[in-house]
Order: C-alpha cells, then sequence, then structure tokens
C-alpha cells in the first residue's frame, strides 16, 4: 500500500519537543485553503502539549467511563431506589464492572431493576440514560458485570452501534505498594459529579482465593457510594474495584439514608426502607478478579450443569468461626506452623480459621488492633464471603513489615465479634519449640503417594512433620480427625532429638481403606497447638498420585444421552452452538469441595469451587457450554481441581482455535474531541462526517471502504463531535471531513505522541462550495 | 423652429462578427453542457460492487462509504449528507419452504419496533421488478436519535423502504433509508441502484 509519500514535519518553533507530524496529499487544488486552515488550528493546540512531559492519567475519560448505579423497584406505580453505587464502562457496548451487592436483589437490596447514569456534562451531577441487567456476577467475590440493555424509554439499545467512552483493565498483579492510585466514583447519592481522590497502595490482604492479593488497602477514606467504582494506575487502567458492604440490619443513620417512601404511608420516616450507602472505604478488590466476568460476557456463552444433586448436603444454621489461630506462613492454603509470638521483622502473619454455614450473602470483616489502637492499614472492612460453606480460611499478608506490638484480630460475622485472637510480635524466642511442614502420604511400602494434600484411598496415612527444640521428655500429643471426628489420639513423652523431622501415621481400623473425606492432623505440645494442617482422601491410586476425575473429554450433541455415548472431540467447527463436558469420578465424599475451571485462549471465563454434591464415585458427570449463536473461535480448556490439585485437564479447539482480536478493546491513547464550524458564520455544523483513515492508508489511497477507516463521528447540532476511538501514539492518521455544501476537508499524517494533550480539543473551519 | 432627431446609428455588423457572436454563444452553452455533463457524471457516478458468495452484482453511488461487516451483505452511506446519512442496504436472511414474503415482513415487523424508535408502517404493496419478478414493497418510517450520549442532537424522522422477495431458499431485503424530508429528492437513488441490482 503506497502510504504518506509526501510526509513531512512541520517546525512547530513555540514548542519544544512536540511533535505535530502533518503531511498533507491536497488530491485538488481547492482543497488546499480549508486543509491548512485545519492543519494551523490543529497546530494552534499544540503549544499546549509541551507543558507536560509525563503522560497524565486521562481522567477525562475516566470520568466519562464511571457510571452512578441505581437498583430500583417499583412501589405503588413509583420507582424507588433500593441501593446505589458507582461502576465503570469497561467496553463500547455498554459492559459495566461494579459490585453485585448493590445490583444482584439480595435481602439488603431487594430492587429488581437497574438504572445507569452517565456524567455528561463535566462538574454536573450523573443524568439517568439506561436500564442494565446483570450479564455476571460472583456474589462472593462482590463483583458484577452489567449490560446496558434499554434506553429510559424502554426500547432495546442495539450494543453494536453505542459508542460509549470505556477503560481498560489493568494487571493488578504488577501494582506495588505506595504506589499512587486514582480513585472515581460518586461521593452521594446522585447530588454531585464524578470524583477523583488520590491515594496510595497501603497493603494487601491475603485470602485463599486470590491468594497474597485477595485484597489492596488504600491509606485514602472512599466514600461507601464509591463502592463499585474504579481504581486507577498512573496509566489510567483500571486496577480495582472499592468494595464493602453496608452490614445488617439496616437502620436510618449516616449510612443508610431514607430517600423515599417505601411503605405507601404518605411519610418518610424511620418505618420506611433506607438505602445503605456503608460507611468509608478503604479496601479494593483487585481487577484480575473481573476477567473471568469479562471474558464470560463477552463470548456470550452460558455455562451449565447438567448432573443434578444426588446428595442433599447440610445447609442452614447460624454462620460461625472457630479454632482462630496465627501461622507466619502458609503452603498451599496450610499453615505452616502455629505461632504464639512472633519477632520483630515479621513481615508475613496468617490468620486461620474453621468456618460453618457461610454463604456468599454472610458479610465478615476483620478488624486489627495493635497495642488496643486500630489498624486500618491489617483491618479488612465488611465485604461478602467468598469461600464455600464449611471449611478452613485465612486472612493475612506477606511482604510489609508487621511494627512491634500486640496484636488483636477479631473477625466479625454479620455484624457480631464472633472470634478473636491474640499475638504479640516483637518478642525474640530464639529457641521456642516448634512442630511445622506437615507432609502427608499414603504409604505403599517405603513410598508415600500424593499430591497437594490429596491422598488416594488406602490403607495407612503418613504425616511428616519438622520438629525444632522440643527438649526431651515434654508432653505432646498428636490428634487425627476425619470429618471433625476424632480418630485416633495419642499423648506421649517426646523422647526424640531435639530437632529433625519425624513421620505419624494413621490407619483405618480392620485393615480396611480410609474413607474418602476431609481429614486434619493436629500437634500439640505441653497443650499448646503447635502445627495442624487437613488433607482430603479421594480417588483411586494412579501411580504416585489419586485419579479422582478421569475419562475427562468434549463432546457435541443434542442431548445428554447422545453426548454419553458420542466420542471425544478435539476439533469443533466454528458453526457448534454446544459442548458437552464430561468427566468419571471416583471415591468423592460428599462435601469435598472441588473447583472447575473453564477458559478459552488461558484466560478463565468460569472458576467456582462447590461441595461435592453427588454419589462417591459415577460416571459422566456433564457441564454444558451454550451460545445463543455460535460459540466463538477459541482454544476452551477445562481444569478439575480439588484444594490446589490440578487432577484433570482437558482442551479442544472451536474453529481456528483463536478469539477473534477486538480492534475497538484498546482504551488507551489519545482521545479526539471537537467542533466543525462554518467559516462564514462561525456556527457549528450539525450532522458533519468526520473520517479517520486507518494509519494504513492515505486519503489518496482511500476508496470509502469501511475497512479503512479507523474510527469516525458525526457532529452533533453544536457542530461538536467526540471520536469513538482513541489515537494511538505515534501512527500517521488521516483525516477527512465531508458535508454536503462544504469543501471537503482532508489531511494526511496527523499523529499525536506522549506529549499530546488529551483529550485533544480540534477546531477545524469548512468553507461553503 | 427645426427639429433634431438624435438617433444612433445603426451598426450593421459585418459577416465575421455575426460569425464570431454565434460562435461564442455556442462555445458557452457547450461549455454549460459539458459542465453539467461533467458535473452529473460526478453525482451520478457509481462504482460497481460483487459478492460471488451471495451472488449479488449492483452499482452504488461514488464516495458512498461501503461496509460489508455487518448483518448485511453490504451496506452503503452517505457520509456527506447533513442530516441522516442516506443508506441503502442489502440483506440474505434464510427462509423456510413455506415462508412468504409476508412471514418474512411480519418477522422485520416484530423485531424493529424494539430497536427502532416510533416505528410506523406506512404501506405494503406488490410490485414488479424491472427483471420480472415479484416483490413486496414496504414503506415505514422511525426516529432517528443520536447514541452518543455526550453529545447533543435533535431526533431526525427517517423514510425507509424495504423492497423483499424471495429467491433460492433465502430472502432478499433490499432496503432505502433517508431523512424524510428529502425522500422523494432521493429516491430516484434509489431506483437507480435498484436498477443495477442483480441477483
Amino acid at each position: 500500500m503506497a502510504k504518506k509519500q509526501k510526509k513531512y514535519t512541520i517546525p512547530l518553533w513555540w514548542g519544544v519537543g512536540t511533535r505535530y507530524i502533518v503531511s498533507q496529499i491536497i488530491k485538488d487544488g481547492i482543497y488546499a485553503v480549508p486543509t491548512i486552515i485545519m492543519m494551523l488550528l490543529l497546530l494552534t493546540v499544540a503549544p499546549t502539549f509541551a507543558q507536560t512531559t509525563i503522560p497524565e492519567i486521562d481522567l477525562d475519560r475516566i470520568r466519562r467511563s464511571t457510571v452512578y448505579i441505581m437498583q430500583t423497584r417499583t412501589i405503588g406505580g413509583i420507582p424507588v431506589v433500593t441501593c446505589v453505587g458507582s461502576g465503570t464502562l469497561i467496553d463500547r457496548s455498554g459492559l459495566i464492572v461494579t459490585n453485585a451487592h448493590n445490583t444482584v436483589t439480595n435481602t439488603a437490596c431487594s430492587g429488581d431493576t437497574i438504572v445507569i447514569s452517565l456524567s455528561i456534562l463535566p462538574n454536573e451531577p450523573p443524568v439517568p440514560s439506561y436500564y442494565a441487567e446483570v450479564a455476571q456476577a460472583d456474589i462472593g467475590q462482590d463483583l458484577a458485570l452489567l449490560r446496558i440493555s434499554r434506553e429510559l424509554s424502554g426500547r432495546v439499545v442495539n450494543s453494536d452501534a453505542l459508542a460509549l467512552p470505556f477503560v481498560e483493565l489493568g494487571d493488578s498483579s504488577l501494582v506495588n505498594l505506595d504506589q499512587t492510585i486514582t480513585v472515581v466514583g460518586y461521593p452521594d447519592v446522585g447530588n454531585s459529579s464524578v470524583e477523583s481522590l488520590r491515594g496510595t497502595v497501603g497493603s494487601f490482604i491475603a485470602e485463599p482465593i486470590g491468594g497474597d492479593r485477595a485484597w489492596m488497602k488504600t491509606d485514602t477514606p472512599i466514600p461507601g457510594t464509591m463502592t463499585g467504582g474504579g481504581v486507577y494506575n498512573q496509566q489510567g487502567q483500571l486496577i480495582g474495584i472499592p468494595t464493602t458492604v453496608p452490614i445488617r440490619p439496616l437502620s436510618a443513620d449516616e449510612t443508610c439514608l431514607l430517600l423515599a417512601d417505601t411503605n405507601g404511608d404518605g411519610l418518610v420516616n424511620d418505618r420506611d426502607s433506607c438505602v445503605p450507602i456503608g460507611g468509608f472505604i478503604n479496601t479494593i478488590r483487585p481487577s484480575n478478579f473481573v476477567r473471568p466476568l469479562q471474558r464470560g460476557a463477552a463470548l456470550g456463552i452460558t455455562l451449565g450443569r447438567i448432573t443434578q444433586p444426588f446428595v442433599q448436603l447440610e445447609t442452614g444454621g447460624e454462620a460461625t468461626v472457630s479454632r482462630l489461630f496465627i501461622a507466619p506462613s502458609e503452603i498451599d492454603g496450610m499453615p505452616t506452623t502455629v505461632a504464639s509470638s512472633l519477632p520483630t521483622g515479621t513481615d508475613s502473619l496468617y490468620l486461620f480459621f474453621d468456618y460453618r454455614n457461610m454463604t456468599p450473602d454472610t458479610i465478615y470483616e476483620l478488624r486489627v488492633t495493635i497495642d488496643d489502637r486500630p489498624s486500618p492499614t491489617f483491618s479488612l472492612a465488611p465485604v461478602r464471603w467468598g469461600g464455600g460453606g464449611n471449611g478452613m480460611w485465612y486472612i493475612g499478608s506477606r511482604g510489609q513489615v508487621y511494627p512491634n506490638g500486640i496484636y488483636r484480630f477479631t473477625l466479625y460475622i454479620n455484624g457480631l465479634a464472633s472470634g478473636s485472637r491474640e499475638i504479640i510480635i516483637g518478642t525474640p524466642q530464639p529457641n521456642a519449640p516448634t512442630f511445622s511442614n506437615i507432609a502427608f502420604g499414603v504409604e505403599d511400602g517405603d513410598n508415600l503417594y500424593g499430591r497437594n494434600n490429596v491422598l488416594p484411598t488406602g490403607i495407612v496415612v503418613n504425616a511428616r512433620f519438622i520438629y525444632r527444640n522440643i527438649p526431651e521428655g515434654a508432653q505432646w500429643a498428636e490428634i487425627w480427625y476425619y470429618d471433625e471426628t476424632i480418630i485416633r489420639r495419642n499423648d506421649a513423652t517426646w523422647t526424640n532429638d531435639t530437632q529433625d523431622t519425624r513421620i505419624l501415621r494413621v490407619e483405618a481400623p480392620g485393615g480396611s481403606p480410609l474413607p474418602s473425606g476431609r481429614y486434619r492432623l493436629e500437634l500439640y505440645l505441653d497443650g499448646l497447638l503447635l502445627a495442624t494442617s487437613d488433607f482430603v482422601v479421594a480417588g483411586a491410586r494412579e501411580g504416585a498420585f489419586p485419579r479422582v476425575f478421569s475419562n475427562l473429554r468434549f463432546t457435541s450433541a443434542d442431548s445428554l444421552e447422545e453426548a454419553v455415548g458420542n466420542p471425544s472431540v478435539r476439533t469443533f467447527a466454528n458453526t457448534t452452538r454446544e459442548i458437552y463436558g464430561l468427566f468419571d469420578w471416583e471415591f468423592i465424599a460428599p462435601g469435598t469441595l472441588w473447583r472447575a475451571v473453564w477458559s478459552v485462549d488461558n484466560v478463565a471465563f468460569y472458576d467456582q469451587t462447590l461441595p461435592w454434591d453427588n454419589i462417591e464415585t459415577g460416571q459422566n458427570f456433564a457441564m454444558l457450554l451454550t451460545s445463543t449463536s455460535r460459540i466463538p473461535d477459541g482454544t476452551y480448556r477445562l481444569q478439575l481441581f480439588i484444594g490446589p490439585a490440578l487432577l484433570a485437564t482437558f482442551e479442544a479447539q472451536v474453529g481456528i482455535g483463536q478469539l477473534p482480536i477486538d480492534p475497538f478493546a484498546q482504551a488507551t491513547g489519545v482521545q479526539m474531541n471537537g467542533r466543525v464550524l462554518d467559516a462564514e458564520t462561525r456556527v457549528g455544523i450539525p450532522n458533519v462526517s468526520f473520517i479517520v483513515i486507518s494509519e494504513d492508508f492515505s486519503v489518496e489511497d482511500f476508496v470509502w471502504r469501511a475497512d479503512q477507516v479507523y474510527t469516525m463521528a458525526t457532529t452533533d447540532r453544536n457542530g461538536r463531535f467526540q471520536l469513538e476511538r482513541p489515537l494511538q501514539l505515534g501512527l500517521p492518521y488521516s483525516v477527512i471531513v465531508v458535508a454536503d455544501g462544504y469543501l471537503t476537508v482532508s489531511a494526511d499524517g496527523v499523529e499525536v505522541d506522549a506529549e499530546t494533550e488529551n483529550p485533544l480539543e480540534v477546531v477545524i473551519v469548512m468553507t461553503k462550495d | 423652429m427645426g427639429l433634431v432627431e438624435i438617433t444612433g446609428r445603426e451598426q450593421i455588423l459585418i459577416r465575421q462578427q455575426r460569425l464570431g457572436h454565434f460562435f461564442t454563444l455556442l462555445v458557452i452553452i457547450l461549455a454549460l453542457l459539458y459542465s453539467l455533463n461533467l458535473r452529473n457524471g460526478v453525482v451520478n457516478a457509481t462504482v460497481p460492487y460483487t459478492d460471488l458468495q451471495a451472488g449479488i452484482t449492483v452499482n452504488y453511488p461514488l464516495n458512498w462509504l461501503l461496509d460489508t461487516s455487518g448483518d448485511y451483505v453490504f451496506r452503503v452511506r452517505d457520509m456527506s449528507r447533513i442530516g441522516f446519512k442516506t443508506t441503502l442496504q442489502v440483506t440474505l436472511r434464510p427462509v423456510g419452504p413455506d415462508m412468504t414474503e409476508r412471514n418474512v415482513l411480519d418477522a422485520l415487523n416484530i423485531t424493529r419496533p424494539i430497536t427502532l424508535s416510533t416505528y410506523d408502517i406506512q404501506s405494503v404493496e406488490q410490485i414488479m421488478l424491472t427483471t420480472e419478478r415479484p416483490a413486496t414493497l414496504m414503506r415505514y418510517t422511525y426516529v432517528d436519535t443520536e447514541t452518543n450520549p455526550f453529545l447533543e442532537s435533535f431526533p431526525i424522522v427517517v423514510a425507509g423502504e424495504d423492497i423483499l422477495t424471495l429467491s433460492g431458499g433465502q430472502a432478499i431485503i433490499i432496503t432505502f433509508r433517508t431523512d424524510a424530508r428529502t425522500f422523494e429528492q432521493d429516491r430516484p437513488i434509489f431506483l437507480q441502484f435498484l436498477r443495477t441490482l442483480e441477483f
């Protein structure tokens, strides 16, 4: 393609370092005058580009991408606001990331309609513009993806025709401590314009889901209505979502506002439902948690479970926590040891606890005090529960120094203190006795078998652990549990060396294999818990590892019966509408937590940990991937886990085996806005087409094909326009401005760079022909 | 008293002068005709388009923006138009063996009001295409609004025509949409487009 043959650089004598390369190919001499006028007008904005050498965050775009969300329900024919929050547009077709607690219908937020308000004018309150519906949600992680679906008139929105401003998701794993962040959201219940706050990342909080970066903490207090909004890095990428949940029961105060007569008695008083806004937030859910939801929503596919539960698991009861203890580190979700004090300079600490009857609606909170003073750095604001119903959990952090002091960790469940633990940091205990690093294996001869605390069924389970500084003659105990019932207890006097490794064993009575299920070992010294770890027995032994899931395969069929008989398929046609994922299983006790992860092109779009609710051994557990049109091209993978152990995986291609590239996915660059004026009257010209041609073509090459167009815009009644896509740095675009009755304006080599003002405002003057 | 009559002296043109005037006028007329022809050539110039897969050949106006990426075979729009961008579009829809043109129109009329504001059917009539193929012509109007909420624009009343015919197990829908205020003025473009359409 002949491109930009006549490019040259316009010298900018007033702009140090500013490069604004404009070349022009004038097809007709008559176009020269307006083209030069356009160039000069473009150049008149150039001097301001040079005033900033460091790229500034594109706050204008971010603010316009930030929406105010109202969940409503209709009472007496009038919509009444039930919950509010902020959200962020993450694609041009109206996909919004926000919290689940104030959008997905629940006890505290009982509305059934979601209204989206946009920040139409700077420094003005948001304007209700659309209805949205929930496209994807993870209640436990408190994340939801909304899709704009209707205009307020009720008319369905053609998402392909929408060109809303949006921001890109950043990689939250790259965020560092003390990194500068910008928090954007609405500071009240829709009365104020969108607000941005600057702050830094003060700490990270670890949990089993998300690992060391399950949460980020900031030193900036964020208003409660900003929950669900956006946290941005210096590149303007979304790296987190401020998150908190108002604690029930709700009563009207500064955290819950009375806005409307919800009981229809003609009065607005304490008997009406208030709108919860919560207190200030300093907890941020990293944006990497959004990616599976975003991928799932973008694909437009649905994943359903075909095999129905066979075993009724125990549910209900009061949510409780118990057996709180502190560990200095964790391996695969298990504590390495149990600490009652830690030395100066400790930079890793985890609070472990058992939990029962928890649900995604459960709200939990960690309050930490140091020497009786609250510590916001290590506390966690009230958030939704992200784990399963029963099990062992941890919350902590790594890589940040804990100052010396007496720490008290108190867990609150649904607003009530449910357990606490104290530890001293800064007390030197160089020769403290320890048991640590318990590892399990099924014994077969001289070998131990298993994988990541998942052991195949066998007769004997061995536990190897490290001991240090254990005085001879000390009283110690080993206690083995199966599903919370003691199956072996051994109290004895320590007779070994002071430090080494030791192996313990447990076996089922009568020489029968140990039943599948969850086990635990606790090691005590002089009545103090010094080490503990859980393991799961599941599956048959195959070589050195457990065979829990087998015959994992994909197939295509019109029904489950047909799918069961069909062969495994590795390559599907691009017209496929349904893919079955099938597998067999062996020796999985009901209640055992297992995890299924579906991904496409290495990005997960479904990741759920669930208690096993089927018989112990069976065949053809089925999941079904469906699409209303066709399943997009890509490489699809299903992985099955128990705990951290990956036990089965299967991969297949659909179509060309790779997702198509979305040319509109990029939100970074320079946003060009402006006005088109009549040269004579200086009045804006409406409905003028402003066309930006792709960098691969010049005006001369342009043959009016849409695939040559990079982006375009039409002016409004004031002659204003906003390009749908930001211009990328360093690329020489060409521009054509056309309107009946006016001379066409065109230019080649329109280029922006890091020093260009963002958004870039241009004025184009057109002359009547 | 004497009367003096002052009159202009009659100019007597010689033959060469008369011929000179004649040729001058002739040149001006020819130049005007040439200009008009040139203008018509530019204004009415067309570009051929062929889609072998869909089996469609047609000429569309020069400098209209061609787009083949949507759920249509192709669409061209006059981007220079102030107001609604006049649009010509050809769409194919698979139809069952028992489906009639009326069934296809009904499907269109059910779905369009969901996305097109105040969609209103003006008339439906049977016509004969120039290829002697029977077809159904439906006229309708709707209101086009700016999709960018950050811009201020007045809604535009759009007038549209669909010509629908069934062929080879599929419905061919030829669509013309333009600003209602200039519908009659723009319609010849559509008729010219139809005359060149082959499928």
